[in-house]
């Protein structure tokens, strides 16, 4: 037969003369290798042992939906106060470099709630060059010490960079 | 099969967006769990990074734009906030992530939700001991069964490169258990 006098080479090349079938891109190149792959996986633990608490997938469902209520009514409250500049590190600079009256003439610690009621109050009357200004002066090390939020999720949110950047689309899209 | 394209557009509809949310989640809560956990190992962690990754779907997802598959989207989302949880854990405990990785693999001892045997163990902790992208690409391959394209799209890695790493991920799973099995 004619296919049998020819070079090895070229059964990779050409499609099978009788069949016309073909092999992916270097096929015959790599099966020695997943061969091999294959033999070892098959001496790996199939299962990974990991268990969940009966029932929890029922009730997962629910919790998540009235997370979704719970965060969003968060993040409504502080598009309310129309703050000027998206960077959220602003209300933060804000609070910490003109707010130290407020922070200071408590002695208990602040909740999330009384912080953005106090920003949603103050955050207009500043100038947005000396805010600007305040950002640029924030060293997270001159914190505070009296700024202890109680419910710290918001503060924790503010921070977050992965959540910073949805709230900052968030505050652009409202 | 739900019609990736009706749900995305149900998604980001307010009218119909959270009886959308919801068949989402049902479709997909187990197979992310399962992702997230391989990663961050304890169920109560898996429990706080999924959660936390649904709600960043939910607010994400008007911004979705069908330039990959959306379970690809959420995939990528379920690992970054699996790595982030990982690196903020490090980060409140001052260690290396290397170190964490391997605390959290070692409670397994004591783990209400693992009912696996000393080799599971100890194929658990070979795959903490993986670079990130390997361990990745092991668990997505080995146990979740995905394509090596379906990775690629998640991982944003060509399929050579992922063929590459889960085979020298194999390997060492396999010399670890090998060595530390007795």
């Amino acid at each position: 037969m004619k296919q049998d006098g020819r070079h090895r080479d070229e059964w990779k090349l050409t499609p099978d003369i009788k069949t016309g079938f073909t092999v992916p891109e270097n096929y015959f190149r790599d099966i020695e290798s997943n061969v091999i792959m294959r033999l070892k996986e098959d001496k790996l633990p199939k299962n990974h042992g990991f268990i969940t608490p009966k029932k929890y997938f029922e009730k997962l469902d629910n919790h998540i939906i009235e997370k979704t209520k719970t965060k969003k009514g968060k993040l409504m409250t502080l598009n309310r106060t129309k703050i000027k500049f998206i960077s959220v590190a602003a209300s933060i600079a804000f609070l910490l470099f003109f707010g130290s009256n407020f922070i200071s003439n408590t002695n208990k610690e602040l909740t999330s709630e009384e912080i953005i009621s106090w920003l949603d109050t103050n955050i207009n009357s500043i100038p947005n060059d000396e805010l600007a200004f305040a950002l640029t002066e924030l060293n997270t090390n001159d914190i505070n010490p009296y700024l202890v939020i109680k419910n710290d999720d918001i503060v924790e949110s503010l921070l977050n960079s992965n959540d910073m950047d949805f709230l900052i689309e968030d505050i652009n899209t409202k | 099969m739900i019609d990736e394209t009706t749900l995305v557009r149900e998604l980001q509809n307010i009218q119909t967006k959270e009886k959308a949310f919801r068949v989402l989640i049902k479709e997909y809560k187990e197979r992310l769990y399962w992702h997230i956990r391989k990663i961050v190992i304890s169920h109560d962690d898996t429990d706080d990074v999924l959660q936390n990754t649904f709600i960043k779907i939910f607010r994400g997802i008007d911004h979705f734009k069908h330039d990959s598959k959306l379970y690809s989207w959420m995939y990528r989302i379920a690992t970054n906030e699996s790595i982030t949880f990982i690196n903020k854990r490090a980060r409140e405990r001052n260690i290396d992530i290397s170190e964490i990785k391997q605390e959290l693999v070692s409670n397994l001892q004591s783990d209400t939700w693992f009912t696996g045997n000393d080799i599971q163990r100890i194929l658990h902790e070979a795959v903490s001991k993986l670079p990130k992208k390997q361990q990745l690409v092991f668990n997505m391959k080995y146990f979740d069964h995905l394509k090596y394209q379906e990775i690629s799209d998640i991982l944003n890695t060509s399929v050579g490169a992922l063929k590459a790493s889960y085979f020298q991920a194999v390997k060492k799973i396999e010399n670890y258990i090998r060595k530390n099995q007795n």
